[in-house]
């Protein structure tokens, strides 16, 4: 299974903000075991996903330069409410500063208007070509793929509908 | 090598940073290590495992942190615990004051049990066992 956990971008305004949603399914694998006879979105799914929310901004503000967006480091997360099948995680993720090799971001993730998870992200983007020139090829293929994805999640639409500031 | 209860304390607290990257002065005895100190499922592991090592005893999986709760429509109905869930509960934890949440058992407050003193308690009984 693939862990795409942005389902849908609803609000775009790079390079300050950018909102987004995860459905939570009951028929993801992972619930199985977590918990057998009360499936919840595991905290680190919910981690991951605000992580993912911030990447877009980051591609968007970036125009896709570096195809590889990482999380580099995680401060003061903390876990509030459970997302349970059926709910939605609204995902808000503010800009503290996005560079060309490095961002930071304040996210929070809700669910019904109560709050799921909080953390502050620091990202970190590079090409796989600057790391291993000989896999510098990668790089063309992964972006060609992350903007196919982009339009999937509904991010052209989420930017024409951004308010000017 | 009998180790004193605030010496299990400060042992704990230890485990606790590493593994939650809390300030020292963030874990006291009350504590709750979810709702306050932002532990979720993957860091239950790490604890045990942190505790393991800095004491030097095995902890069954499930013996801290009784998951198996979770695993049953036994134990679990509509977000609650059952009556067959309490009891469980009460076997898994009996180091662990259940008196409020008996009261109103929702499992989104299971981890309310799970407290700095709890961990203690059960360290505490580990060692005393363990030296008998």
């Amino acid at each position: 299974m693939r862990f795409y956990l942005v389902d849908r971008i609803l609000e775009l305004q790079p390079p300050k903000r950018i909102v987004a949603v995860k459905s939570l399914s009951l028929a993801e694998e992972y619930l199985a075991d977590h918990f057998p006879a009360y499936p919840v979105l595991p905290g680190v799914m919910m981690l991951e996903a605000l992580v993912q929310a911030a990447a877009w901004l980051v591609r968007v503000q970036t125009d896709f330069e570096k195809s590889l967006v990482l999380l580099r480091e995680a401060q003061n997360v903390r876990y509030g409410n459970f997302v349970r099948p059926g709910g939605q995680l609204v995902m808000e993720v503010e800009a503290i500063e996005i560079g060309p090799d490095a961002s930071r971001f304040k996210a929070v993730g809700q669910c019904d208007g109560q709050q799921a998870v909080q953390a502050k992200l620091t990202l970190e983007h590079f090409n796989i070509g600057d790391e291993d020139p000989l896999r510098a090829n990668l790089d063309a293929g992964l972006r060609t793929l992350l903007r196919e994805r982009f339009r999937l999640v509904g991010g052209p639409q989420a930017l024409a509908a951004r308010v000017p500031s | 090598m009998a180790l004193s209860r605030d010496e299990i304390m400060e042992k704990v607290r230890e485990a606790l940073v590493d593994a939650l990257g809390v300030d020292e002065d963030e874990v006291i005895p009350t504590a709750r290590i979810g709702p306050d100190l932002g532990a979720e499922s993957i860091d239950y592991l790490d604890i045990v495992f942190r505790l393991e090592k800095a004491f030097n005893i095995k902890i069954p999986r499930g013996d801290l942190f009784p998951d198996n709760i979770l695993t049953s429509e036994e134990f679990v109905q509509n977000k609650k615990l059952t009556e067959k869930g309490l009891a469980e509960l009460k076997v898994r934890m009996p180091y662990a004051d259940l008196s409020k949440f008996e009261q109103n058992p929702n499992v989104d407050d299971i981890a309310d049990l799970f407290t700095v003193n709890m961990i203690v308690g059960y360290v505490e009984a580990k060692l005393a066992s363990a030296a008998a």
